[in-house]
C-alpha cells in the first residue's frame, strides 16, 4: 500500500522537478543563451573546412 | 585608314533617337513600330507599310524623372529610355511592342504607358506586351507564333491595316535578309590580321541598322560595303583583338574607348549587335513564313533569359566559336550595371570561357553612357590589353 | 486622406504590458522569455517543449549529426526556439495559438525536409535507394507537377528551403557567407540576394547532393532564373543529376500563354516519370486538388475575418504558412487539412470574442512587396508599437479560384491547365510579374475590400519588378488618398539595412507624416541588430 502511494509521489516529484528545471530554462531563455556560446565554436569549425568551389 | 564616306552620316543619325530618316519614313505614310528588345522578330515589324525603330537614348545625362519612377536600382538603359520618353523624345512612335523579356525593360515600357508618354494625338496608338520563349523547343516556337500573331500582327492589321499575309512576311524577310547580308559582309572585314573596318565603325553601322528605317539606309550600307572592298587597311597592328560580349551597347563611345586602348573589337556578341542579330533567315516554301521566322529567332537566340541547359552551354560555345572565327585573343564580358540576366551570364560566361575554353577574359560592368565612367573603364581595358600582351610574350609570340 | 475608425482594446493585457523589456543589448538572444500571464505562458512553454522534442528527435539520428557538422547553414537550427519567439512576440490568446499551430507545423515540416535531405545526401546518409526516388525542386517553386505522384514513393525535395530560406529566419547572419562566396566569384552585389545566396551555396558545395533528377523553375524573377543555370551546371556536370527547366510564362493573366504553360507541366511530369520510374496517378491528383480547394476556401475565410475590425491570423505566420501550404505542399499532404481547420476554428473563436493584440488599432494596413527574412517579427512589432494592423500581405494574396477536382476525361485535360495556372500564379510572382495591373490595381482593390487606409510597402531594393513601379505606387496612392509607407531592405542581407534601420523607417513615418506617438514607446528602439 505504502509502495502504491510512493510511486505516484515519486512520479509527481519527477514531473515537478522536470517542470521546475525546464521552466527555468524556458523563462530565462537559458537554452538560447547556451547556444550563443556554441555558435562561435561551430563557425570556427565550418571556416576550417575545405570547400570544393565549382562554377 | 581613310575615313568611310558615309560614316559621319551614320554617326549623325545616331545623335538623337528621333533621327531625320524616321520623319522621312513617316512622311511616306509608313507606320513607326517602336520596340525595345531583340527577342521581337524584327521582320514582323517591317512588313510593307511599317518600319521598326529600336528605342535608344543617345547622350543620356540626367535621369531624375525616370529615377523617381523606377528608383536608381533599375538598369540605366531602362531609365534612360523612360526619361527620353517623358521628355517626348519618342513621340514619333505609332505603337510600342515589347516582350516581357527582362523585368526592367518591361517595367520601363509599362511606365511609358501609364504616363501616356506617347501617342497622345494618335487614337490608333497601342502598347503590346509579348510573352517570349524560354527554351528552344517546338513548343516554344508554337508559343512564339501565337504571341506574334496576337501581339504584333493582329494589332498592326486592325489598327493600321497592315498586310500581315504570308506573302507580306516573306517580302519583309527578303528585305531583312538583304540588310543582314550587307552587315555581315561588312563585319567579315574584321577578320584577318589587317582589318579594313574598326570595331567602332562597324558598331555605328550596325546600330544605325536597328534605329533607322532600313529601306532608307540600305543603299548607303551597300555603298559602304563596296568601299570596304578596296579600302587600304592600316599597317600598324593592333595590340590585341577582343570579342565584346554582353548586354546592349548603345554608346559607340564604349567601343571607341576599347579601341583607343589598343584592343581591336573584332566581333560583337551583345544585344542588338550583329552576332547573331544580323543573321539571314532561310525560308522554305513548305511551311508558313511566320513559323519559320519564329523558329529562326528561337534557334539563334543568345539571350541569357533562355533557360534550358542546352541553351546555357551553347551560348558559351557560340562565344568560343566566334572568338575562333574572328581571331579574338581575349574576351570582354560586359554588363550594364543592374542588369540581372547579364550579371549572372557574365559571371558564368567569363568563368567558362576562361577555364573551359582558355581565353583571357575581362569581366566588367558599366554605365549606359560610358562618359560617366570613362576613366575607370579605360584603366581596366588597358590592364587587360597588357595582360594579353604578356601572355603572348610568355607563349613566345610578338607583343 | 482616407481614415479608418480607431479600435480600442478594452481588455487588460495578460502578463507583462510590454515585450520591450525582453531584449538585451548585451546578448545575441533575448534576456528572457515573455511573461504572458499564467495560462498563455504555460501554453507557450508547452509549445517550446514540443519544439525541443522535434529538434531532439532529429538530432538523435547519427546521420543528422554528421550533416550538422558538414553544412554551415545547419548552424541556424541551433536557434529555432529563438526564431519561434519572433513569431509570437507580444501575442496572447487565439493569436498565440494560431502562430504556434501554424508555425510549429512549418518547423516540423522543415525539420523533416532536412532529415530527408540528409538521408539521401551522398555525403551524409547516402541512402541510394531513397535518393533514386527523390526529385529536387526549387525553393520558390509550386510543386503542382508532383500532385499526382505517391509522396511515399516519389519524394519532393525542396532543398533550398532549409538551406537558405528558412535558416535565414532563425539566424539573420547565416546567408552573408554565401553572398560573399557568390560575389567573390563575380556575381554583382546588386542582384536579389536570395538567388544569389543560393548560387553561393551551390558554388561552395553546401547543398545536399541527392535525387535522381531536378526540376527548376523561373517562377520568381530574372535573378532566380539565372541563378538556376549555375546550380544546374553543378548538378548536371559534377553530380550527374539531370535537370529539367520548367518554363513558366510571365504574363499569366493572358489566356494565350496557358496552353504553353500546361504543356510545360506535362513535360515536367513525363520527366519525373522517366527518372523515378513511378507513374502519375489521377486519383491521387484529384484528391490533392480537393485539398488545394479546401486550403483556398480556408485562406479566403481567414482574409474575411481580417477584413473586419478584429483580424486574427496575421503577420509572418500567416504569410509563411500560406507559402508552405500553397507552394510547398500543393495539396499533397492531408495533414495540412487538419491544421487549416484548426487555424480557422481558432480565428473564428478570436473574432467572436473580439480579441485584439495591441492597445488600439489606429491604422489598417495592407502589406505589399516582399518581407525581409531577418526581420520576420516586424509586423507584430508594428501593431504593438504603432497600432498599425497588418490585414493581409502580398504573399498571401494568391489564387482564389477553385480548380477541377472531379476525375472526368475533360477534367484530366483541365487539370494540366489548373496546375499551370497555379504554377504561373505562384506566391509573389502573381503580383510582381504579369503586367502592372496585378501589382498596382490588385493592391488598390484589396485596400478597398479590406478597408485599409495605409499601405506598408516593403521596398526590397534588389527586386526590380517592385522598385520599377515606385513612382506609380506613389502617384496612385496619392490619387486614392491612401498613405503609403516605404520600408526599404535587402531581403536577407542585414549589412545593407539593419533591423533598426528598417524599423526606423516606420518610426520616422509615424512620427513625421502621421504625427503620432507610439502605443508602446519601449518598443520603438529594440537593441537586436546583433541578435541572431
Amino acid at each position: 500500500m505504502k509502495k502504491l502511494v510512493k510511486i505516484p509521489l515519486i512520479l509527481l516529484g519527477i514531473l515537478l522537478g522536470f517542470f521546475v528545471v525546464t521552466f527555468t530554462v524556458y523563462i530565462f531563455n537559458l537554452d538560447m543563451k547556451m547556444m550563443t556560446f556554441i555558435e562561435p565554436l561551430l563557425e570556427k569549425w565550418y571556416n576550417s573546412r575545405e570547400h570544393d568551389q565549382y562554377l | 585608314m581613310r575615313d568611310l564616306k558615309h560614316l559621319l552620316y551614320f554617326e549623325n543619325l545616331l545623335q538623337e533617337a528621333n533621327n531625320e530618316l524616321i520623319a522621312r519614313a513617316r512622311e511616306e505614310g509608313k507606320v513607326c513600330v517602336a520596340y525595345t528588345c531583340e527577342n521581337v522578330p524584327e521582320p514582323l515589324l517591317n512588313l510593307p507599310g511599317c518600319f521598326s525603330v529600336r528605342l535608344h537614348a543617345p547622350h543620356t545625362g540626367s535621369m531624375d524623372i525616370a529615377t523617381y519612377y523606377m528608383t536608381n536600382l533599375l538598369c540605366e538603359p531602362s531609365r534612360a529610355l523612360l526619361e527620353r520618353a517623358v521628355e517626348g523624345g519618342f513621340n514619333f512612335s505609332d505603337c510600342v511592342i515589347t516582350p516581357d523579356g527582362c523585368t526592367m525593360m518591361n517595367r520601363c515600357v509599362e511606365n511609358m504607358e501609364l504616363l501616356h508618354t506617347m501617342g497622345k494625338d494618335n487614337p490608333n496608338f497601342f502598347h503590346e506586351y509579348m510573352e517570349i520563349a524560354f527554351k528552344n523547343s517546338e513548343t516554344d516556337v508554337k508559343l512564339s507564333v501565337l504571341q506574334c500573331t496576337n501581339h504584333v500582327l493582329k494589332p498592326l492589321h486592325e489598327k493600321y491595316g497592315i498586310d500581315v499575309s504570308d506573302a507580306a512576311i516573306r517580302q519583309a524577310v527578303a528585305d531583312h535578309n538583304r540588310l543582314c547580308r550587307v552587315i555581315r559582309a561588312i563585319g567579315d572585314f574584321r577578320k584577318g590580321d589587317k582589318p579594313r573596318i574598326t570595331g567602332y565603325e562597324f558598331h555605328i553601322l550596325t546600330l544605325a541598322s536597328y534605329v533607322c528605317p532600313k529601306h532608307l539606309i540600305i543603299d548607303k550600307l551597300e555603298e559602304t560595303l563596296e568601299e570596304l572592298k578596296t579600302r587600304e587597311p592600316d599597317e600598324k597592328p593592333w595590340r590585341a583583338r577582343v570579342l565584346l560580349v554582353g548586354s546592349e551597347v548603345d554608346d559607340s563611345g564604349f567601343v571607341k574607348l576599347i579601341e583607343e586602348c589598343g584592343a581591336f573589337v573584332c566581333a560583337d556578341r551583345f544585344c542588338f549587335g550583329s552576332l547573331p542579330g544580323r543573321t539571314e533567315i532561310a525560308l522554305t516554301d513548305g511551311e508558313d513564313a511566320l513559323t519559320q521566322v519564329c523558329r529562326h529567332y528561337i534557334r539563334s537566340c543568345q539571350c541569357p533569359r533562355m533557360m534550358n541547359q542546352e541553351k546555357v552551354y551553347s551560348r558559351k560555345q557560340y562565344v568560343a566559336d566566334l572568338a575562333k572565327e574572328y581571331g579574338a585573343e581575349g574576351i570582354i564580358y560586359q554588363q550594364v550595371k543592374f542588369c540581372d540576366p547579364w550579371a549572372y551570364e557574365r559571371m558564368l560566361g567569363s568563368s567558362m570561357l576562361q577555364h573551359d575554353y582558355g581565353y583571357p577574359v575581362l569581366s566588367v560592368d558599366r554605365p549606359y553612357n560610358i562618359a560617366s565612367a570613362g576613366g575607370q573603364m579605360r584603366t581596366r581595358v588597358q590592364a587587360f590589353v597588357e595582360s594579353i600582351e604578356i601572355k603572348k610574350i610568355q607563349k613566345g609570340g610578338k607583343a | 486622406m482616407k481614415t479608418v475608425e480607431k479600435v480600442v482594446n478594452t481588455r487588460k493585457r495578460a502578463g507583462e504590458e510590454s515585450p520591450g523589456k525582453i531584449y538585451s543589448d548585451k546578448l545575441k538572444v533575448r534576456a528572457r522569455r515573455e511573461w504572458r500571464g499564467v495560462k498563455d505562458t504555460f501554453y507557450d512553454y508547452t509549445r517550446w517543449l514540443y519544439l525541443l522534442s522535434v529538434l531532439g528527435k532529429f538530432i538523435m539520428v547519427p546521420r543528422n549529426i554528421k550533416g550538422f557538422f558538414r553544412y554551415r547553414w545547419m548552424m541556424s537550427y541551433l536557434f529555432v526556439p529563438h526564431g519561434m519567439d519572433k513569431f509570437t512576440v507580444g501575442l496572447r490568446d487565439e493569436a498565440l495559438r494560431i502562430a504556434h499551430t501554424s508555425f510549429n507545423f512549418v518547423i516540423a515540416d522543415v525539420t523533416q525536409a532536412i532529415a530527408n535531405c540528409f538521408r539521401g545526401d551522398r555525403r551524409v546518409g547516402n541512402d541510394k535507394a531513397y535518393s533514386d526516388k527523390c526529385v529536387i525542386t526549387d525553393e520558390n517553386s509550386m510543386v503542382t507537377f508532383m500532385m499526382g505522384f505517391d509522396k511515399e514513393k516519389v519524394h519532393t525535395i525542396l532543398r533550398e528551403v532549409p538551406t537558405m530560406f528558412a535558416s535565414n529566419i532563425f539566424h539573420q547572419f547565416n546567408v552573408m557567407h554565401y553572398l560573399d562566396v557568390a560575389q567573390l566569384n563575380g556575381i554583382p552585389g546588386d542582384v536579389c540576394p536570395m538567388p544569389e545566396a543560393e548560387a553561393g551555396i551551390s558554388i561552395e558545395d553546401d547543398f545536399c547532393v541527392l535525387g535522381c533528377c531536378a526540376v527548376q523553375n523561373n517562377t520568381t524573377c530574372d535573378g532566380s532564373l539565372m541563378g538556376n543555370g549555375i546550380i544546374a551546371k553543378r548538378l548536371e556536370r559534377q553530380y550527374g543529376i539531370p535537370t529539367f527547366q520548367l518554363a513558366t510564362p510571365l504574363r499569366h493573366k493572358e489566356p494565350d500563354v496557358l496552353e504553353y504553360a500546361a504543356d510545360q507541366i506535362k513535360q515536367a511530369i513525363e520527366f519525373v516519370e522517366k527518372h523515378t520510374g513511378e507513374k502519375w496517378d489521377w486519383d491521387r491528383y484529384f484528391a490533392a486538388a480537393k485539398r488545394v480547394n479546401f486550403a483556398t476556401k480556408c485562406r479566403i475565410a481567414q482574409l474575411e475575418i481580417n477584413s473586419t475590425p478584429y483580424p486574427q491570423f496575421f503577420g509572418a505566420a500567416f504569410s509563411l504558412y500560406n507559402d508552405t501550404n500553397y507552394m510547398g505542399n500543393s495539396g499533397r499532404d492531408p495533414e495540412f487539412i487538419k491544421i487549416d481547420k484548426k487555424l480557422l476554428a481558432l480565428a473564428e473563436q478570436g473574432y467572436k470574442a473580439k480579441r485584439m493584440y495591441a492597445k488600439e488599432y489606429r491604422h489598417r494596413a495592407i502589406v505589399w512587396g516582399v518581407q525581409p527574412q531577418y526581420v520576420i517579427d516586424m509586423l507584430y512589432w508594428m501593431v504593438q508599437c504603432w497600432g498599425v494592423m497588418p490585414l493581409a500581405d502580398m504573399l498571401s494574396i494568391i489564387n482564389t479560384d477553385m480548380i477541377a477536382d472531379e476525375d472526368t476525361p475533360a477534367n484530366r485535360e483541365q487539370a494540366y491547365r489548373d496546375m499551370a495556372m497555379l504554377n504561373m500564379e505562384m506566391i509573389m510572382r502573381n503580383h510582381t510579374h504579369g503586367g502592372y495591373k496585378v501589382l498596382l490595381d490588385d493592391l488598390w482593390e484589396l485596400c478597398e475590400k479590406m478597408n485599409a487606409d495605409l499601405v506598408m510597402m516593403w521596398e526590397h531594393m534588389s527586386c526590380k519588378a517592385l522598385t520599377g513601379m515606385h513612382g506609380m505606387f506613389e502617384e496612385q496612392a496619392r490619387e486614392r488618398g491612401i498613405h503609403i509607407m516605404w520600408v526599404s531592405h535587402d531581403l536577407c542581407d542585414p549589412r545593407v539595412f539593419t533591423r533598426n534601420a528598417i524599423r526606423d523607417q516606420v518610426n520616422n513615418y509615424m512620427r513625421t507624416v502621421m504625427r503620432e506617438e507610439p502605443l508602446d514607446p519601449s518598443l520603438e528602439h529594440i537593441p537586436d541588430d546583433e541578435a541572431y
